[in-house]
């Protein structure tokens, strides 16, 4: 079938005004805002609900075109960015918040609603309820966050977002559309199991298994007092111990460090931000004293907050894409790797090297994901993007980057293609067969985002 | 000088050096607090491309040579009412300044390469056309008539430059400010004004601009006037800031009629013999609002009217939601206009008002529009015409 063709077919299924092959939208969607090179996309298309995304899978079953479904299109690491050429399938138009449930607090919601629609529309209307929030901008939707192993705010608790869905409505490679989770066998979207857990599949599986049109997402109490309470330290080397007895305490809702060169005043330090939460402001002060105390007996100091940076850490979601500007060329990529927390301070000091050797300043961040269990670690790189050798540079920083938290132990996430196929080098053969068998399974015609985790 | 510019962003080659820098984080499509989306363009068109963002990383591929400018890009870029509820919500300080200068950049070299669409391309041909001076296509008033009408000297103290909205298509308006300026005994007088340009600015066409402000300047001038006054938050906007990005100064001060009633308030010269028992919902002009900063003076003015119960729509000051008439959207893209307006009065219908009022003729005639079109059964009105309805006096004038 010609592209016209199969063009008016995509308008028939969303309507005219939903897709496109305008050479202005293959442009903006051939890309991120990361530093992945530009790849070629067909067409666009921006369907309203389930049926219309599974008219879509039909189509590009049949025309044996790929699909990549796209939230807020922001994960950095072109996962959004088709391989193959295709459909990009953009979910902004299913954003209806479904139900609030606030017994078994959870949210049900439609693929495109964006964290920030969330979090305003509980604010709003549940304020004693809070979403898991990333650090990600508003714009990132919910479902394409949870589906990359996200983390945030609530993550030192509660653990990752993918951890954190009830179940889900998945339209399968052959145009099924199926529940998982408790959804499958009940009204109530409030759990997992106990179950056979499939919902695995299609996490970290970047649309390869197929596309999420609904979900179940857990909600948590809102604590009335929260605070950020800074420490410092020279040495990450002590970084194991201080975290662990944080955790011990079992007070901080969340936990992440924060080591860079710019400005000046942080140059030399790892900071520890570390929140605590509380039903008063005397068991805050409480949290804090205790804070205190372990930082003071692992060599670290507390830092009393300036209002300015305390106002910013307390906003939600941080401002992470303000490195994007670091160095005035709208553009920043990292490497988050889930590090085993021994690591750690090696993952500092050589994470160090490897800015300094491509010339960008050292800008390395962490956040620990349900206690000491999994750290994820952020390297990131700032790059022109006006300058294609700098976004070049960028880009053999963080694929060395790649190797070095796999040398530790390590896993990178959501990774890119380069990065993907590190992983799969190291990966136990009989997971990439395992992998493989599902994938062929389930896609036959490998329409899903073809070109991603593709075991060779 | 005589108005303000804060940051300048050269039009010749600045903005080509820093557009890139955008990140298309996405904060610029929420409201603060992330209520709703605030861009019309994004609401409406929903692809990434009509996004602030997408439309900056259209531009860059313009100058890095990735795209070649199309009727079909251009059209990306005049689908936007330039409102600049982006630039409020843009997270990149010293740069979310400039994204809507950015914008009108583009648009005057989508008209130098041959991209301006047709519709807009109407406002250059009438605006030009030695008998109007106007986008409207009217044939043009020297304001004789008016002077004579209402007494008014050849030179005076004050001019009121009506602005070509007023002057043709909201003439209550026009008259409703010429009857509150005379009741403040203010000496003014009117002149044979031609358009402030604000409409050919906002679209790229900028060839004719220069000379149209020197007109307007030496006419002011001729008349003696110190001080310009306009009911008008677009020509206000224009000629106090736009002007003088086109390297031209003048020395007379510039007011919007909000000022002034404000000021009279302020010094208790108003005396309000009657009330005016309705509840109002106030719009901000993007104009006025965003493009200039002012929010409250509308307020405080509706506030010290007795029997006013002034209600704040849900997106309100810096958030406020455009009516869409701005940025050449009203004649590229009437429809779409006036769904935008029609917006912006379901919003207002949430406070119980029976009356949105503004202080910008063009957010009055596309509100009226769609209060038409929706049988919305709002009352549209300028807050002068408010004024202008009820009993008062001024006092202590001096």
């Amino acid at each position: 079938m010609k592209n016209e063709e199969i063009l008016q077919k995509l308008e028939k299924i969303v309507g005219k005004d939903y897709a496109s092959n305008r050479e202005e939208e293959l442009f903006i969607y051939s890309q991120d805002p990361g530093a992945s090179l530009p790849r070629p996309v067909d067409f666009v298309v921006m369907p309203s609900k389930a049926e219309e995304v599974q008219e879509i899978v039909k189509l590009a079953n049949q025309e044996k075109i790929p699909i990549i479904p796209m939230g807020g299109g922001l994960t950095l690491s072109g996962l959004i960015i088709p391989i193959k050429g295709g459909i990009v399938i953009d979910m902004k138009r299913m954003n209806n918040i479904i139900e609030i449930n606030e017994f078994s607090k959870y949210a049900l919601i439609e693929a495109g609603v964006t964290t920030g629609q969330l979090l305003s529309f509980l604010s709003n209307n549940y304020p004693d309820l809070q979403p898991p929030v990333p650090d990600a901008p508003p714009s990132a939707t919910v479902a394409g966050n949870v589906l990359i192993h996200g983390s945030g705010y609530l993550s030192q608790k509660y653990g990752d977002h993918a951890n954190m869905i009830n179940g889900l409505e998945v339209v399968l490679p052959n145009g099924d559309l199926c529940k998982l989770g408790s959804c499958a066998v009940s009204d109530y979207w409030f759990t997992r199991g106990p179950i056979p857990d499939l919902i695995g599949l299609f996490t970290s599986s970047f649309g390869t298994m197929g596309i999420v049109t609904k979900l179940s997402i857990q909600l948590f109490d809102r604590p009335n007092y929260r605070e950020v309470v800074f420490g410092l330290m020279q040495d990450p080397e002590n970084l194991p111990n201080i975290l662990s007895e944080l955790t011990k305490t079992g007070l901080a809702e969340d936990v992440l460090l924060g080591m860079q060169d710019k400005p000046d005043w942080m140059k030399g330090y790892v900071f520890i931000i570390a929140y605590v939460t509380g039903e008063s402001q005397e068991e805050i002060d409480s949290h804090i004293k205790t804070f205190k105390r372990i930082y003071r007996k692992n060599e670290a100091r507390y830092m009393k907050t300036p209002e300015r940076i305390r106002s910013i850490y307390l906003e939600k979601p941080i401002f992470a894409a303000a490195a994007a500007d670091y160095r005035k060329g709208g553009g920043f990529e990292y490497v988050g790797a889930n590090l085993p927390l021994e690591n750690i301070p090696t993952a500092y000091k050589r994470g160090a090297e490897i800015s300094k050797k491509y010339g960008i300043v050292p800008t390395l961040g962490s956040r620990l994901i349900g206690g000491t269990h999994n750290i994820v670690m952020f390297f990131s790189y700032s790059f022109n993007r006006a300058d294609p050798k700098d976004m070049e540079n960028a880009r053999n920083a963080l694929h060395e980057t790649n190797k070095l938290a796999l040398e530790l132990g390590g896993i990178p996430w959501k990774s890119e293609l380069a990065g993907q196929q590190l992983i799969l080098e190291k990966m136990d053969p009989n997971y990439k067969k395992l992998f493989k068998m599902i994938r062929t399974t389930l896609d036959p015609n490998r329409i899903m985002n073809p070109g991603n985790w593709e075991v060779k | 000088m005589g108005g303000e510019i804060k940051i300048t962003l050269k039009v010749e080659q600045d903005w080509k050096d820093i557009v890139h820098r955008c990140f298309r984080c996405g904060y610029c499509k929420f409201t603060h607090e992330f209520l709703d989306i605030n861009c019309p363009s994004y609401k409406k068109y929903k692809f990434e491309t009509y996004s602030a963002g997408g439309r900056l990383w259209l531009i860059y591929s313009l100058i890095s040579g990735e795209l070649n400018w199309s009727d079909s890009i251009a059209n990306v870029l005049y689908a936007c009412p330039t409102c600049g509820n982006c630039t409020e919500n843009c997270r990149f300080d010293k740069f979310n300044d400039f994204l809507v200068d950015f914008i009108e950049a583009a648009r005057i070299e989508a008209v130098e390469n041959g991209y301006c669409p047709e519709k807009q391309k109407a406002l250059i041909e009438r605006t030009t056309n030695p008998k109007n001076f106007n986008p409207y296509g009217e044939v043009n008033s020297n304001n004789q008539d008016l002077k004579e009408k209402y007494n008014l000297p050849d030179n005076a103290e004050w001019v009121y430059y009506i602005g070509c909205t007023s002057n043709y298509r909201q003439k209550n308006l026009r008259d409703a400010t010429i009857r509150f300026l005379k009741k403040a005994n203010i000496n003014f007088t009117l002149i044979d004004e031609h358009c402030c340009c604000s409409p050919i600015i906002r679209t790229g066409q900028i060839s004719p601009v220069k000379d149209f402000i020197n007109y307007n300047i030496a006419q002011i001038q001729n008349s003696g006037a110190k001080k310009v006054i306009t009911s008008c938050a677009g020509c206000y906007r224009t000629i106090k800031k736009d002007w003088l990005k086109f390297g031209i100064d003048y020395d007379f001060e510039v007011y919007h009629t909000i000022d002034l009633v404000k000021k009279f308030l302020d010094e208790g010269k108003i005396n309000f013999k009657a009330e005016f028992n309705k509840r109002i919902t106030y719009h901000d002009p993007c104009h006025l609002g965003r493009h200039m900063g002012v929010y409250e003076p509308p307020r405080d003015v509706l506030k010290k009217i007795p029997g006013v119960d002034l209600v704040e729509m849900k997106r309100n000051k810096e958030n406020a939601w455009c009516c869409g008439a701005g940025g050449g959207v009203k004649i590229g893209y009437p429809e779409w206009s006036v769904e935008i307006s029609g917006e912006r009065l379901e919003e207002a219908k949430k406070t119980n008002a029976s009356i949105v009022t503004s202080v910008c003729p063009f957010c009055r005639t596309n509100l009226s529009d769609a209060n038409e079109k929706y049988n919305m059964d709002f009352e549209v009105i300028d807050i002068i015409e408010i004024l202008d309805k009820l009993d008062y006096e001024i006092i202590n004038i001096e």
